[in-house]
């Protein structure tokens, strides 16, 4: 059974973990996003242009598309999903952080 | 009435409105399940729909739904007195606020992620959906304009403000460049920029320096600043013009190169001033001294209902938060659990926000008299900066280096807002009209374009008239919010009276404060006298309301025949 002063240092330490989780989504957590969709952005448009023809994009699977396939697979109704989105403005909120 | 009376009856509200009823709601109407998968883990497909803990989501939240608006509504709402604006600001968050960021969340959480705009053309009809783009385009240029005139019009009007304002924007830029050009230590970017601002901030205050912005701005002539044109001073002119330089430059330039790294900088610059001043109020604790509970029903801004429900909106309750609620948050919850204390968490925390700032307003300055002396309703971002050096001054910190750092801070703030804001409308015009004006797809003509809008906003409407209208077409989305969510109780076979009884009175309150500006402002263009500016104000600004006036309408008609359609989907059956 852990003593009473184990018990506070735990609790301790998830606070901090909680007040640094925080801090980083206030901070940091905002560049974090940017690039991870920029990443995600590109990858959608790569596989769109390999595999374009899953989604009707008259496109000529080239040789290495082949070697491609296994990796791609796995995330084709995510991609799928991604790309096919209907999408309005407040899509792009996002961009907005804090502004009100 | 004590400031620490305050805060506490702020934490009260809290502990009961928080802890209490909101759990409540939570635990036996909405009943999420944390086994549920949501859409953040299925569509997992790191562009928008990304997994996050709820620490980090709670201060990402807290960050996206806190910046001007709880200081400023405050602020102009203790026109009518501290008491009706505390009690709208706590009230509101404990009723309302909280409601429809977190049923906004949850929402989009049950329904794959939606969007607002998705969601009204599925709950309410097809041109619900139109009618949010209205709403939205309305308060997009609204914000501008408010935020353009306060800071154009009023802050960077001081000497010894720009110099500061630039010193962030440097610094900023060189955080950039330190974090993905020179892949510098984030700690040592972050120590070394924001030291080098608090720099700049000391330097601005310096008569050197001070003494060529009061030459640039004609401040030494005898009787001030020259007026140039539409009633705008030669410092008002040249200090909004800096404004949009600034957002030109947010706008056009690679967003990891300037818009997030000042952003980044003027957070760090911006709660460091907040903690300084809580810690000051904290040692001072000042009183009310003679301000009174209430002046009068009608003020400058109107009367009381329904002008001091569109007065404050963050910070109360903000339409805005729906969207990012729905578009950005929701598709990053790790559980569908993590919703309450992300959304209802981050409101009630932006509550106690907009308390501070109510407190600077109120307690900083010794009474009515003070705060009138400061600039009043008319400078909101004025008193909040002079209320802040007050309060920073018992931690030891000289009151002119107080007021510069509250007016670059809320400079700074507003600016990085409204770079995104101009980002946002130049990415929309392109969508919207980029086929047939092919122009517009051009980035630089695009944001020319959204900063002429915003010049004819800030150099025509006054300020108090543009607060209003930016208030109004904010709370009409937040009524929008609301029924929408009533919709998606009521499909699911939930109660919901909780959302339908803040929905109807959201709506009902806004669409008599649009009636309100709509016949104030043609009756304005009936009087004699009236000038050029003055015209063109009315006509802009009665226009906008008659124009929410109408969209308010046909989405009522919509709602309520969504409302009375008979459910689609089975009652839940009983345990």
């Amino acid at each position: 059974m852990a003593s009473r002063r184990e018990r506070i240092h735990s609790r301790l330490r998830c606070a901090a973990q909680a007040a640094s989780e925080f801090l980083y989504g206030m901070t940091t957590y905002e560049w974090v996003c940017d690039m991870r969709r920029e990443r995600g952005e590109i990858e959608r448009l790569f596989i769109l242009v390999t595999f374009g023809d899953i989604v009707g994009v008259p496109i000529l699977p080239p040789y290495y598309t082949l070697r491609l396939l296994p990796y791609v697979v796995p995330v084709t109704n995510r991609w799928k999903r991604s790309l096919l989105r209907e999408r309005d403005l407040t899509d792009l909120v996002g961009m907005l952080e804090g502004v009100t | 009435m004590n400031s620490i009376s305050v805060l506490i009856l702020g934490a009260v509200a809290i502990v009961v409105g928080y802890g209490l009823y909101a759990r409540y709601i939570n635990r036996n109407i909405v009943q999420p399940d944390a086994s549920k998968a949501t859409p953040a883990k299925m569509y997992m497909d790191g562009v928008d729909f990304s997994p996050a803990s709820r620490n980090v989501l709670f201060g990402y939240q807290f960050k996206s739904i806190a910046a001007l608006g709880p200081i400023t509504g405050p602020i102009i709402a203790v026109q009518w007195g501290w008491l009706p604006a505390l009690i709208w600001v706590i009230l509101g968050t404990f009723f309302i606020g909280w409601v429809q960021d977190y049923g906004a969340m949850i929402m989009g959480v049950r329904h794959e992620g939606d969007t607002m705009g998705a969601l009204s053309y599925k709950l309410i009809s097809p041109r619900a959906r139109n009618i949010l783009m209205i709403f939205l385009y309305f308060y997009l240029l609204l914000i501008m304009g408010a935020f353009g005139n306060a800071v154009g019009k009023v802050l960077m009007t001081s000497p010894k403000v720009p110099f500061g304002m630039i010193a962030v924007v440097l610094m900023g830029v060189l955080a950039g460049q330190m974090t993905y050009k020179w892949k510098a230590d984030i700690i040592l970017t972050t120590v070394v920029t924001v030291v080098l601002t608090f720099v700049g901030i000391w330097v601005s205050t310096l008569p050197f320096i001070s003494n060529i912005f009061s030459g640039l701005y004609g401040l030494e002539a005898a009787g001030g600043s020259p007026t140039w044109f539409l009633g705008n001073t030669q410092a008002q002119v040249l200090g909004t013009l800096l404004v949009i330089i600034f957002c030109y430059l947010g706008s056009v330039l690679p967003i990891w190169s300037f818009a997030q790294p000042v952003n980044y900088v003027s957070f760090w610059i911006v709660s460091l001033g907040v903690l300084g001043g809580i810690v000051g109020l904290l040692i001072w604790r000042p009183g009310m001294g003679d301000f009174p509970a209430f002046t009068q029903f009608t003020t400058a801004s109107g009367p009381l209902w329904p002008m001091l429900f569109i007065t404050i909106a963050c910070g109360a309750v903000s339409g805005w938060h729906s969207l990012v609620s729905s578009s950005g948050t929701a598709r990053q919850l790790e559980k569908e659990t993590d919703a309450l204390p992300v959304g209802g968490g981050a409101m009630f925390m932006e509550m106690a926000f907009a308390v501070i700032a109510f407190l600077t307003a109120t307690v900083a300055f010794g009474g009515l008299q003070g705060y009138q002396d400061a600039g009043g309703a008319g400078a909101a971002l004025g008193v909040f900066s002079k209320g802040l050096a007050n309060f920073l001054g018992y931690i030891g910190i000289p009151n002119e280096f107080g007021v510069a750092y509250g007016s670059v801070f809320l400079t700074i703030m507003a600016l990085t807002i409204m770079q995104l804001v101009v980002r946002f409308m130049r990415v929309a015009s392109a969508e919207l009209v980029g086929n047939a004006m092919p122009a517009m797809k051009n980035v630089h003509v695009g944001t020319i374009v959204a900063l002429i809008l915003t010049l004819v906003f800030v150099w025509v409407i006054p300020w108090l008239t543009i607060w209003s209208a930016f208030g109004a077409s904010n709370q009409l989305m937040a009524g929008l919010a609301l029924l929408l969510i009533s919709l998606w109780l009521k499909e699911e076979g939930k109660k919901n009276s909780w959302a339908l009884i803040p929905a109807a009175f959201m709506i009902v309150t806004t669409i008599a404060a649009l009636i309100y500006l709509a016949y104030t402002n043609f009756g304005k263009l009936a009087q004699p006298g009236i000038t050029t500016q003055g015209a063109i104000a009315a006509t802009l600004v009665g226009t906008i309301a008659v124009v929410l006036i109408l969209a308010a309408a046909l989405l009522i008609f919509d709602g309520i025949k969504a409302l009375l359609k008979p459910r689609e989907k089975p009652a839940p059956e009983a345990a």
